[in-house]
């Protein structure tokens, strides 16, 4: 069984949803309010952490910024639909992925199964060499990365993300591929999620000497990781 | 423009009534003079009077001594700015001299029989006469006065004058009269535009007339309306989230109903899921369109490239279209910066399309084209669907309007996402419109532009050649 937590203030909602992951090899645990949730996270080790972004006494945008000083645990985010600024500032803060509520607990159950496998190995299979590309040093086993000497706190997502990218530098890498490789998932319509996980990249990167992008974006096709110098 | 009329009106009727009345005033008094047969006689009565004067005077003086006449003239004649001064017929003042004009005066007449009268510019008369006493000594007599004010109306540059005064006070007055109707037109143009906050008094400042009251009026309105909005705004959110936690209940309970049936139950269930997929998504559009009309929405400064926007959408709308044999195709795709939120417009956009898709006829194309048209990006989208009649066009943008109950029902839309991109494009200050085309509707986007597009032209031609 796998241990997760859910911090919703739905009771019902977490009674159900304890029935239903059980019956999916999860054991879910839940926490009504933010602090308490914060404090549950940060004392237990789960597997993962799914967080409601409405939350009476913290905000779950709240939560995700403390845990994330103090812990890198998997967030799978719940959001509420149509409010695209919640989804972004949680992506942003540094949750894994994210989910419109209500959802389909079956779209629950594979994109916790998606972070975790991730999350378990390392989003690679390959012998984790580690990689030095233009002054990015990045580090499989102990899943960090330098810039330029500087280390830089990525998320689980981004992480991935850059590892795609820099095994693959100066190729075009679709939006598709890219969704898989971070996130664990197919790309699903109109998701926005990849988008707003290399713009974060882009930004804790940051650009080369001569303000050249690293990461830059080709209409309809996908991304590429630009090498110094290279015009594509 | 209807205050700059009232205010014209106001400052030339009062302009114009005052002119006519400085006219009318001087005309009466020009038509009196000109009627006077002899405006010189009223002159001849006062030499008579001062003839008289002069010689009872001058015998008090030389009968009676200095003494007697100084008190004769205190006592009859020394009202404010009269003076008399007596000379002997030599020119030697006998009195306390006066002024210098009394001398000359008296110089000039010495040795002759004349009667001289000057007027100084200020309006001063000195008039002097000889004046034979009883006892046959010669005086002189000499008197300055003012002279009796005769108003014979305004010369023509007092007129001229007069008027342009006139018209100073009736422009302040009109500004006076107008000002507060400014004030109150521009506060209920904010409100309008949907700003609840919009209030008249404190621009009133300490005004208690009419056009106050008339503000405060306005005000109590103002705050009766932003209450009704507001209560119902937080109503419909507060609707809309209360169903969510049912329906993410009803959706978990769902999956496990589904993990313990076989056989003919699935189907039911699935028409379960189907069901609390479409109220999902209408409470996911009320809560978006609530929060376009609540004013919850802020458009960020945010520089946005519309083409690239519009080509992320056009892909993901392609993903959607190609099962249903329906396309998405773009006919021009010119180079646009707007100002606002890319989610937002994102959103609003893709609303448009959708709606295309859902309703083009099967087998046929969605042209889309963006184009710039002087300081305003146009988008528009193109279906080949059945059109909306055109009593109705005006209407699609409103929440929950239905055109005709079998185009709704075979569609599935719930009727908010032109509600939606409605709302999200006036947010960011453009405008929306539908009009049928030939087999199809089309609905035109106009949003303003950023910065005005740069038009390269040859461009190598401009470039050396290195």
């Amino acid at each position: 069984m796998v241990s997760v937590l859910l911090i919703d203030d739905d009771t019902e909602l977490s009674k159900l949803l304890e029935e239903y992951l059980q019956s999916e090899q999860f054991e879910l645990h839940a926490a009504h309010d933010g602090p308490g949730g914060l404090e549950k996270a940060l004392a237990n080790h789960y597997s993962a952490v799914i967080l409601d972004v409405m939350l009476p006494g913290m905000s779950g945008l709240d939560v995700l910024k403390q845990l994330r000083q103090k812990s890198s645990v998997p967030v799978l985010m719940l959001t509420a639909r149509g409010s695209e600024l919640d989804r972004i500032l949680g992506l942003e803060l540094g949750a894994d992925d994210y989910l419109a509520k209500p959802f389909n607990p079956r779209e629950l159950v594979a994109r916790l199964r998606a972070i975790l496998r991730r999350a378990s190995t390392g989003g690679t299979s390959t012998a984790s060499q580690p990689v030095h590309l233009a002054g990015v040093d990045l580090h499989p086993d102990s899943r960090s990365v330098t810039c330029n000497g500087k280390p830089v706190a990525l998320t689980g997502a981004e992480f991935d993300l850059l590892y795609s990218f820099l095994r693959s530098p100066g190729k075009i890498i679709s939006r598709e591929d890219l969704t898989q490789a971070a996130l664990g998932r197919p790309m699903s319509p109109m998701d926005r999620s990849i988008d707003v996980h290399v713009s974060n990249l882009r930004r804790k990167l940051g650009p080369y000497d001569g303000e050249q992008e690293r990461i830059k974006a080709i209409r309809g096709s996908g991304y590429v990781y630009l090498l110094p110098g290279e015009q594509q | 423009m209807k205050y700059r009329s009232l205010f014209l009106k106001i400052f030339f009727c009062f302009w114009l009534a005052a002119a006519a009345m400085i006219g009318a005033l001087n005309l009466m008094l020009w038509f009196s003079f000109a009627q006077d047969p002899n405006p010189e006689r009223r002159r001849g009565a006062l030499g008579e009077a001062l003839n008289l004067y002069a010689e009872s005077a001058v015998q008090v003086y030389d009968s009676e001594g200095p003494q007697d006449f100084e008190q004769y003239v205190n006592r009859s004649l020394k009202e404010a700015g009269t003076e008399i001064e007596l000379f002997d017929g030599d020119g030697k003042s006998l009195t306390t001299p006066t002024a210098a004009e009394a001398a000359s005066v008296a110089a000039e007449i010495k040795g002759t029989q004349q009667h001289i009268s000057h007027v100084t510019a200020l309006g001063r008369i000195t008039w002097g006469r000889p004046v034979v006493a009883p006892s046959g000594r010669v005086y002189i007599f000499v008197t300055r006065l003012r002279q009796p004010y005769v108003f014979r109306g305004l010369p023509p540059l007092g007129i001229a004058l007069s008027i342009l005064a006139a018209g100073v006070i009736s422009y302040l007055l009109a500004l006076y009269l107008t000002s507060p109707v400014k004030k109150l037109k521009s506060v209920v143009q904010s409100f309008a535009e949907g700003n609840l906050e919009a209030r008249v008094a404190p621009e009133l400042g300490s005004r208690h007339d009419e056009l106050a009251d008339l503000g405060r009026e306005f005000d109590h309105m103002a705050e009766r309306i932003a209450a009704l909005i507001s209560s119902q705004k937080r109503l419909l959110a507060d609707i809309s989230h209360e169903l969510r936690s049912p329906l993410a209940r009803l959706t978990v309970a769902l999956e496990l109903a589904r993990k313990s049936t076989t056989g003919k139950g699935e189907a039911a269930l699935d028409r379960i899921e189907m069901e609390s997929e479409r109220v999902n998504a209408l409470v996911g559009q009320l809560l978006a369109l609530t929060r376009l009309e609540s004013g919850a929405e802020r458009v960020p400064p945010q520089m946005i490239g519309l083409e690239e926007l519009l080509e992320e959408i056009i892909d993901d709308a392609n993903y959607e279209a190609k099962p249903l044999h329906k396309e998405v195709k773009v006919l021009q795709l010119a180079p646009c910066r707007v100002r606002g939120s890319s989610e937002l417009l994102r959103s609003g956009i893709e609303n448009v399309i959708r709606n295309a898709i859902r309703y083009t006829a099967e087998g046929t194309a969605i042209e889309v084209s963006l184009t710039t048209r002087l300081d305003k990006a146009i988008l528009t989208v193109r279906d080949h669907g059945p059109g909306v009649p055109e009593s109705e066009l005006q209407h699609i943008f409103e929440p929950f309007y239905r055109v005709g109950e079998a185009r709704e029902r075979s569609s599935g839309g719930v009727g908010l996402g032109l509600s939606i991109a409605d709302r999200t494009v006036k947010l960011h200050g453009g405008c929306i419109r539908a009009e049928n085309v030939n087999g199809g509707l089309l609905i035109t986007i106009g949003l303003p532009l950023s910065v005005a597009p740069t038009v390269v032209q040859h461009a190598p031609e401009r470039m050396p050649v290195a």
